[in-house]
């Protein structure tokens, strides 16, 4: 067997453990009670929950993204590279079929992203807050991120990287559910909550009241 | 610092306690909860969101940290590197210090106002998990003491002050005898267990015990607008601290005394008095407590005031409040009820020059008397503390009057006021509105048509 094939198996096996991992999560969750409110609503909660996962998200509608815009911003773009990384897995059999620009056009992203992954810990590690929130998991979450997305860069750019990139991937399949990676599977839950609760008591996401002037 | 401020030998933990509290947290873990327990990210952007961490910044007041402090025990529990290696992922065992940690962070320097929750990016919602905290407090008896007392004079008295019923109903014959004097109005009343009256209304004890005057405005507003109204003998105490202690069952039991009064007279609509967090309880948690629906309405006074404006049952003359005011959003109707456009509605119409502070509505500062942190006094100097960036909001504006609608916010920016040294007033919105209320009949026609009514 050659070096990509085994590389890639160990990458399919990490992403399937990690896969079993996370819909153990989300049975876990699912085997909670879910809290119904029994009050009337105020406010309709379909619209706090569209407001949530739209412009809640938007760097200018809250406090806190506004006053940490650089530190939002940098999630946002270290996101987007983790996605791009993937979408680079997944058309990792194929990647001398990809057209020259959207090869680099996914090498920047992912460049990007990396930067600013990394620019994360030194984040964690400068800010005196942050450096007492970071737990050591979270430092190793964020690396072993910010490497997957390395590797999808250097391996666009660069073939040979390609089993490195395989191997990363089975890493942080496995790391994933144990982690704190796993934020991204109850991500949709709390904000789901989030905008449901709000907009019952008619407090996010909700038209201008009668009183308005 | 823990020690000085808990020297009871019931704040010691045992293995039962430890025990019951984490049967407690198993609980209460529902979706919403384990949802907010996972998902943080330890980002720390919440920590300017926080009054506390803007009066005091340091990293044990960034909302985060102290949400943190659940999640250590919950991880010890349900995560499984939690469990293999916890220091890894920043599990610990509930023994004494993380007890210790809790009640200093839980009770001691947050007061649910939910700031962070709307700011959070991942939305976290803190409050939930500071309340599930205190639950496990309470249910190992390690609520401040202050905090305990309030809830357990509740249930022995059907109201937080203790006040007998004698001294409820002289009060309520006083406040009606002055609210006459006042508009020259014999036929002005104040109803007391009138049956199927479209509205029932409540206040809080210290109207009773220290602010009457407060009940004569609301009265007056009552008269002015004709509302078909009464007070219930049974059950009129608004406020329900087992939402600041995390005891659903008191919580439970004093809704429930409310809805009782209600059912038994029959009226349409509960109006709560200006007290948020009473508002809060009755209108958006106790249903959840209970675990059915009212079959009446619950508002605030402040939504049925700006109706009443609307609707022309009330004519104001805002002349008569021509100091500059501004308003203070009590966290439990603002952001965590909704009532955010009608308080300005009211002032518009009430007084001549309303500023707004800023930030303002949702995004409003917490005052720091929110939580039950007046009833806890070991952590007076902390709130007071807390109330710096709430007294920076109001110089700002540089108003003369801050009107709120909520009798803990009136407390806090009370003390804030003093400890500060701000020169305003701080006043209840219905005291505005009653100032500024055009009786709707002359004295005179008044005293021909209708014939005085006898005392309640």
């Amino acid at each position: 067997m050659d070096l990509i094939l085994i590389t890639r198996i160990i990458a399919i096996v990490g992403l399937a453990a990690g896969l079993v991992g996370i819909l153990l999560r989300l049975k876990e969750i699912m085997r909670r009670p879910f809290k119904k409110d029994l009050a009337r609503q105020r406010g309709k909660p379909w619209r706090g929950i569209l407001f949530a996962f739209t412009l809640g998200m938007a760097p200018w509608e809250k406090e806190s993204t506004r006053t940490h815009w650089i530190a939002y911003l940098r999630g946002i773009f270290f996101h987007v590279g983790i996605f791009t990384a993937f979408a680079v897995l997944l058309a990792s059999p194929w990647l001398e079929a990809l057209p020259g620009w959207l090869a680099w056009l996914a090498a920047a992203i992912t460049g990007l992203g990396a930067l600013f992954g990394y620019t994360g810990i030194v984040m964690r590690l400068s800010g005196p807050n942050e450096r007492r929130l970071s737990l050591p998991d979270d430092y190793a979450s964020v690396f072993l991120s910010s490497l997957f997305i390395s590797l999808a860069c250097v391996t666009l750019l660069w073939r040979p990287a390609l089993p490195a990139f395989y191997i990363v991937t089975g890493i942080l399949g496995v790391y994933l559910p144990v982690s704190k990676i796993r934020h991204c599977v109850y991500f949709f839950y709390s904000k789901f909550f989030f905008g449901m609760g709000y907009g019952r008591r008619g407090v996010l996401g909700q038209s201008r009241g009668k009183f308005t002037e | 610092m823990f020690t000085d401020k808990f020297k009871d030998q019931r704040y010691h933990l045992t293995e039962e306690k430890a025990a019951l509290a984490l049967d407690v947290l198993r609980q209460r873990l529902n979706r919403q909860l384990e949802a907010s327990l996972e998902v943080c990210v330890r980002c720390g952007v919440c920590a300017e969101t926080c009054h506390y961490y803007v009066s005091n910044p340091k990293p044990e007041h960034v909302p985060a940290y102290r949400a943190e402090q659940l999640r250590k025990v919950y991880r010890k529990l349900f995560d499984p590197l939690g469990k293999a290696a916890p220091g890894w992922v920043g599990a610990a065992e509930l023994n004494q210090d993380m007890i210790e940690q809790l009640i200093m962070t839980a009770f001691g320097s947050c007061t649910m106002c939910g700031r962070c929750v709307i700011n959070c990016p991942m939305g976290v919602d803190t409050r939930q998990i500071v309340r599930t905290a205190r639950a496990m407090l309470t249910a190992i008896d390690m609520t401040p003491e202050g905090l305990k007392a309030t809830v357990n004079v509740h249930l022995e008295s059907g109201n937080n002050m203790g006040v007998s019923g004698e001294d409820f109903t002289e009060t309520i014959q006083w406040m009606e005898e002055e609210l006459q004097n006042e508009v020259c109005d014999p036929t002005a009343t104040i109803p007391l267990n009138k049956k199927h009256a479209d509205v029932i209304y409540t206040f809080n004890p210290r109207e009773v015990k220290y602010f009457p005057y407060l009940i004569q405005a609301a009265a007056k507003i009552f008269n002015a607008a004709g509302e078909n109204w009464t007070l219930s003998e049974e059950s009129w105490d608004a406020t329900n601290y087992g939402l600041f202690s995390g005891d659903d069952s008191a919580a439970r039991q004093i809704a429930r005394n409310l809805e009782q009064a209600v059912n038994h007279l029959g009226a349409k609509t509960l109006v709560m008095a200006e007290c948020g967090h009473g508002f809060r309880s009755q209108r958006w948690e106790a249903e959840n407590w209970l675990g059915h629906s009212y079959p009446f309405n619950v508002i605030s006074f402040v939504e049925l005031q700006a109706q009443y404006i609307k609707e022309g049952r009330i004519k104001l003359d805002p002349t008569r409040n021509t100091k500059r005011v501004t308003y203070h959003d009590p966290c439990n109707q603002v952001r965590n009820g909704g009532i955010i456009e009608e308080p300005r509605y009211v002032l518009r119409h009430s007084v001549m020059d309303f500023v707004e502070m800023e930030p303002h509505g949702a995004e409003n500062y917490c005052c720091g008397g929110g939580g039950g942190m007046l009833s806890m006094t070991e952590f007076a100097s902390e709130r007071k503390a807390a109330g710096k960036a709430k007294a920076d909001q109001i110089l700002a504006t540089g108003a003369e009057i801050v009107a709120t609608s909520c009798h803990n916010c009136l407390d806090q920016l009370d003390e804030v006021k003093r400890h500060y040294k701000l020169k305003v007033k701080i006043q209840n919105l219905s005291e505005l509105v009653a100032n500024a209320v055009i009786w709707p009949r002359s004295p005179a026609v008044a005293s021909e048509d209708q014939p005085a009514s006898e005392p309640v």
